[in-house]
């Protein structure tokens, strides 16, 4: 054991209702050193640096900060021994100023008044000694991310953090902010102050680290100084492979084009999930993959293409016709489907029915309705049907859809979006969340779907899936298409490269 | 609605009844001698029963129109302006027009009395919908507004100019028949019924109640599947302002005859807690404002036996509902299962 | 005209300080309400005017307790417990003022003592200057004091740094180490007091009698009041101002045959109209940081 190790985190687990987030993991930090965490979404870093902050209770496993050995932290806890954490949410008062929020909970008082003077003077050494500009006087809802985010660094500091979690902090800046970011975190080394800089970004985490460490799948892969290992090995440790849930790929021909994306431009939240220009097409009686870790515009296109999202310039072409930024409703009936991402949000209404969900798309249409009036028994037979043919549980028509496990509800949508008429459907992330009865069941709608001669446009962060199932694979990578590669072409290590950055592009 | 929720209402209703109970006893009266009395007093003859009826027609529209403002999740206090300016509305179109059959003059005035409630509320919806104005601070201030705007109008240019703060009396063929004299009751209770119907109707067999309960289930969804969150906040908005304004019609064209000046005591208040007692299960509304009509009725007999006043009763009332609010309140061990169904209700500002 | 608005003032400072918890009391009518009957059955009883200050206090702190248990622990919706709270307080002060009392309506009495005015008497001389400075209740002096306290303790100390940070993002607040719950408790606590203070003015200063229902809507209007100025207690004041002045000039209006109510309406009319004004900026705001400025890609 190094001398120099201040934390050590071994034997952790922790499961949450549906998932293991943790297997067995595994973490260590050295003194003064800045330390990268990485993996895919779902890989558990995140999870993992919560545990250490005190979020989450682990269910077994050790942490030692410093001499002492602990069963599980709390964030009160974790502050006094000096850990700071920075979320990828900002914790932050929009109506307060920047100096009231860095001081709350921790107020320096002169009597009963706040001692404003000695706290904007303490803030500023602070300031001063890393590079962290900040205004005080300005509210919080005025100041850009990168600002913020510095305030959300300098709230650590104020505590005594002599170690910074920072989770996923380049997420929201531009290239210039990140510049800074960085030497902010170099000066913070320089002090003797240690950093887990929690990324999916292997340039960056190439650029900035002393180490690096890779979790999977909630397991601890492994740990290697940045000079013994490249890019390319990192990405294939990244996403490497689990069991194979393949489906049998057919040789199909390539024919008509019936979607094409032309240089779209999508706003956003986040700055790294604006769509800067994306061209793509798709063809009758295939799968068209889209890969990439989660967060760099795969929600924001498939919401562009299905009309909840601006698109700001560009067309989306759907059998010739323009379909940019019309109805979603006119967008369906143009011939488009959308399994959404985020089914709770965009999939269905939870507080509804499985029966009522399912008409969700058609209630207004023949034979469910006629003249503005709901047919009820029409509507049951046809929920009665779907809930035999996709073994939906619990197979109760009438039973509120809240109730059923994700599997089920999924099954459900799916069942909707592909019944009646239409030519491409858009699967985005269909499998997350879902057991491994329901996976099968939806992998199999998809490619009956595509067997019909329909078009799929299938987005997910499970490279497994994308490789499973997809004629094509397109990378996507900050808001931009990085590469399109035919599926037998793929290889772990060329995805890994498309989906950090790098860019090959096909002939086409 | 779970069957948790039956239970706590339930239990609310007894606590505050005991509560009370102790108070009565304190004065030195039997307290079950007394609540027989109240119940004597909301069912017994033609001005006991009639009472009732005759204030539940008012608590059933007005919750009616707080549900579905909820169903869209809108939280529409202002239904008391809606009252108000939907009950200014008929008397002008009851006084207003001379020589009109009453099958024409009554639906008339009912129409006028809904239109104006219904434009009305639409004043805070459009502000929420488009600009996320928080509905329940401008439908609180629009209340007085509308107040003030038929205040206004009673005591000047339609004034009876008697020396009372009223309008003209409304001609006969836009009354509301009566009936249980010498109460209040008045055929405006079948409306009221019927519309109940209508909209429950309307809300679970029509295409236009699916689209509303799913606005206010999932507004990200609803968009999705090509329903217009905003436009469906709206519809909402005016059909409960319209109801909040055919309570306000049948008030004045069955009870007063005319607009009385300030004539609500805060009728449509009490339909909105009627409304949030009921947990967001409408079947339940017409019980809930049929029991809160006995309460308030019944206090009158309660009174006149016992010389206890009606203070006590609206106390007991207020208690029950403020029991009712809560959650988890009473300490129940078991749950009775069952899926939920109802879509919550919470205030804006808990968002 | 400041008579009429100080116990509206009272009201929109009670109001002030817990929305900036984000907890809208509009229980503050019935809290004024009980308040108002307390210190005039206490003044009535004991003869002393400050006990009855405290028994207003007391009953105010009570009700409010009962408005922050329900919403606070037992989730009961504020708005729904409020408006409750308004009814029951109705009641209670109604069955009190017959029972205790025994009056009907309102109750007056020479044993009553009132809250008493403050007259300084160096200033007595000049009757100009006494008419400006010596006309004033005790309370009305004590209200305005209040206005500046209230807005040195949510500005300027640790409690109100807290309070507001609550209001506006409660996970922030939580994460901060701060007890969000107890905070709350003690924001409607500090309520109950300024609610009991107004309901003692009413009752003891504005008025010197009980009468049922004598709050009519003045808490609402503190209420409005607090919107009009955005929580803020000074900008609140000149909402109060607002109201208790246009109550007074409707009134004069009227003998030049201008109807009292259209003036009535104003401030509310004007209040939403802010309230949407500030909502629609924010709206604009927020749609230029998301773009993607295709134009200058």
């Amino acid at each position: 054991m190094n001398d120099n190790t201040i934390i050590e985190m071994s034997g952790i687990n922790k499961q949450f209702p549906l998932v293991k987030a943790i297997d067995d993991g595994k973490f260590d930090l050295r003194a003064g050193e800045i330390h990268s965490l990485i993996g895919e979404n779902g890989a558990g870093k995140s999870t993992m640096m919560k545990i250490l902050y005190g979020v989450y209770a682990p269910d077994s496993g050790d942490i030692r900060v410093g001499d002492s050995h602990y069963k599980a932290m709390d964030t009160k806890k974790a502050i006094e021994l000096g850990i700071g954490m920075v979320h990828q949410e900002f914790m932050l008062a929009e109506g307060l100023t920047v100096l009231e929020n860095i001081i709350l909970g921790s107020e320096p008082k002169k009597g009963s008044r706040i001692d404003f003077a000695k706290a904007r003077e303490k803030v500023e050494t602070y300031s001063r000694d890393y590079g962290l500009e900040i205004d005080l006087n300005k509210k919080v809802i005025d100041i850009p991310v990168g600002e913020a985010q510095r305030v959300e660094i300098i709230k650590t500091l104020y505590r005594g953090a002599k170690i910074l979690i920072l989770d996923e902090p380049t997420a929201v800046l531009t290239p210039q902010e990140t510049v800074n970011l960085f030497k902010i975190l170099n000066a913070l080394k320089e002090d003797g102050k240690s950093v887990v800089f929690i990324s999916h970004k292997l340039n960056e985490v190439m650029e900035i680290s002393d180490r690096i460490t890779v979790m999977r799948h909630g397991k601890y892969i492994d740990t290697a100084n940045k000079e013994d290992v490249s890019i390319p090995q990192l990405a294939q440790m990244m996403v490497g492979r689990k069991v194979f849930l393949g489906a049998e790929k057919r040789s199909h021909e390539i024919t008509d084009t019936v979607l094409s994306v032309k240089d779209i431009y999508v706003p956003s939240e986040r700055e790294h999930s604006k769509i800067r220009g994306i061209s793509l097409d798709i063809h009758k009686g295939e799968i068209l993959g889209i890969a990439g870790i989660d967060g760099n515009g795969q929600k924001e296109l498939a919401e562009a293409v299905s009309g909840l999202r601006k698109v700001e310039r560009g067309a989306v072409v759907l059998n010739g016709k323009e379909i940019q930024n019309m109805n979603p409703q006119k967008i369906r009936m143009a011939g488009l489907s959308y399994i959404p991402e985020d089914r709770n949000v965009r999939g269905m209404n939870k507080s509804f029915s499985i029966k009522e969900n399912l008409v969700a798309d058609c209630f207004y249409k023949k034979p469910y309705s006629s003249r503005g009036v709901l047919n009820r028994k029409k509507i049951d037979n046809y929920a009665a049907d779907v809930i035999k043919k996709y073994d939906i549980r619990p197979a109760d028509t009438d039973i509120c859809i809240a109730n059923l496990s994700g599997g089920n509800a999924q099954k459900v949508i799916c069942a909707r979006e592909i019944d009646g008429d239409f030519d491409v459907l858009i699967a985005a992330q269909p499998t997350r969340g879902v057991d491994i009865g329901s996976i099968e069941v939806i992998r199999k709608i998809l490619t009956e779907t595509r067997d019909k001669g329909k078009a799929v446009l299938l987005i997910s962060a499970d490279l497994d899936e994308i490789l499973a199932l997809s004629d094509r694979i397109a990378v996507i990578y900050e808001g931009r298409i990085t590469g399109v590669l035919k599926a037998d072409e793929a290889t772990d290590i060329k995805l890994g490269l498309l989906m950090t950055g790098e860019e090959i592009y096909e002939k086409e | 609605m779970k069957k948790n929720d039956y239970i706590e209402i339930l239990l609310s209703i007894l606590a505050a009844l005991f509560i009370g109970g102790i108070v009565i006893f304190i004065m030195g009266f039997n307290p079950l001698a007394a609540y027989g009395e109240l119940f004597k007093g909301a069912f017994q003859g033609n001005f006991g029963f009639g009472s009732t009826l005759a204030k539940f027609t008012p608590l059933l529209l007005t919750a009616l129109a707080f549900h579905i403002s909820t169903t869209v999740s809108v939280f529409n206090v202002g239904v008391e302006g809606s009252l108000y300016l939907g009950a200014m509305a008929a008397a002008w179109v009851g006084f207003g027009l001379t020589g009109v059959p009453a099958v024409i003059h009554v639906p008339l005035c009912l129409i006028a009395g809904a239109a104006a409630g219904g434009l009305w509320a639409l004043i805070p919806a459009a502000l929420k919908v488009y600009y996320n104005v928080n509905e329940i601070c401008t439908t609180i201030l629009l209340n007085y507004v509308a107040i003030d705007i038929t205040s206004y109008m009673v005591n000047f240019p339609l004034s009876s100019k008697s020396g009372s703060p009223q309008t003209p009396s409304i001609s006969d063929s836009a009354s509301l028949t009566e009936f249980m004299l010498p109460s209040k009751a008045n055929t405006g209770l079948f409306i009221a019924i019927a519309l109940f119907v209508v909209l429950y109707w309307m809300l679970y067999h029509t295409t236009m109640g699916y689209r509303l309960r799913s606005t206010g289930a999932n507004p990200a969804f609803s968009e999705y599947v090509g329903i217009n969150p905003k436009r469906e906040m709206m519809a909402g908005m005016f059909i409960s302002g319209a109801l909040g304004g055919i309570a306000g019609a049948i008030e004045v064209m069955g009870v007063y005859g005319c607009f009385l000046d300030n004539f609500s005591n805060g009728i449509a208040n009490n339909g909105m807690l009627v409304a949030l007692i009921s947990r967001g299960d409408i079947r339940i509304i017409p019980v809930m404002a049929f029991f809160l009509a006995i309460l308030q009725s019944g206090a009158l007999g309660m009174q006149r036996y016992t010389s206890l006043d009606d203070s006590i009763i609206s106390a007991i009332i207020a208690l029950f509902i403020l029991f009712a609010t809560m959650q988890g309140l009473f300490k129940l061990k078991t749950t009775f299962g069952g899926p939920k169904k109802h879509t919550g209700l919470k205030t804006g500002s808990e968002k | 005209m400041i008579r009429n608005s100080t116990s509206i003032l009272f009201a929109m400072l009670a109001c002030s300080i817990t929305q900036q918890a984000n907890i809208l009391n509009v229980g503050v009518e019935g809290i004024m309400l009980v308040a108002a009957f307390a210190a005039v059955a206490t003044s009535f009883f004991t003869g002393s005017w400050v006990l009855a200050i405290f028994a207003a206090i007391i009953a105010g702190v009570l009700i409010a307790l009962i408005i922050a248990v329900a919403n606070i622990k037992y989730k009961a919706d504020i708005f729904a417990v409020g408006m409750t709270v308004n009814m029951l307080a109705l009641a209670l002060t109604k069955f009190a003022n017959h029972n205790i009392l025994h009056a009907s309506g309102s109750f007056t009495s020479q044993d009553i003592k009132p809250i008493p005015d403050v007259k300084v008497a160096a200033l007595s001389g000049n009757a100009v200057v006494d008419s400006l400075f010596n006309q004033y209740n005790l309370m009305e002096f004590i209200g305005i004091i209040l206005i500046f306290v209230t807005g040195y303790f949510m500005y300027k100390t640790v409690f109100g740094l807290r309070t507001r940070s609550i209001g506006m993002n409660q996970m922030a607040a939580l994460t901060a180490g701060i007890n969000v719950v107890k905070q709350k408790y003690v924001v409607m606590v500090i309520s109950g007091v300024l609610g009991g203070l107004g309901g003692a003015y009413l009752s003891l200063g504005y008025t010197h009698m009980f009468t049922e229902n004598m709050t009519n809507g003045r808490g609402f209007m503190g209420v409005a009041a607090m919107f009009f100025g955005n929580m803020n207690p000074v900008l609140g004041w000149v909402g109060c101002l607002l109201f208790g002045l246009l109550d007074s000039v409707g009134s004069q209006l009227q003998a030049y045959g201008i109807p009292s109510q259209l003036i009535l309406m104003q401030p509310y009319i004007i209040t939403v109209l802010i309230l949407s004004a500030v909502l629609i900026v924010r709206k604009r705001k927020k749609t230029k940081l998301q773009s993607t400025n295709a134009g200058e890609a």
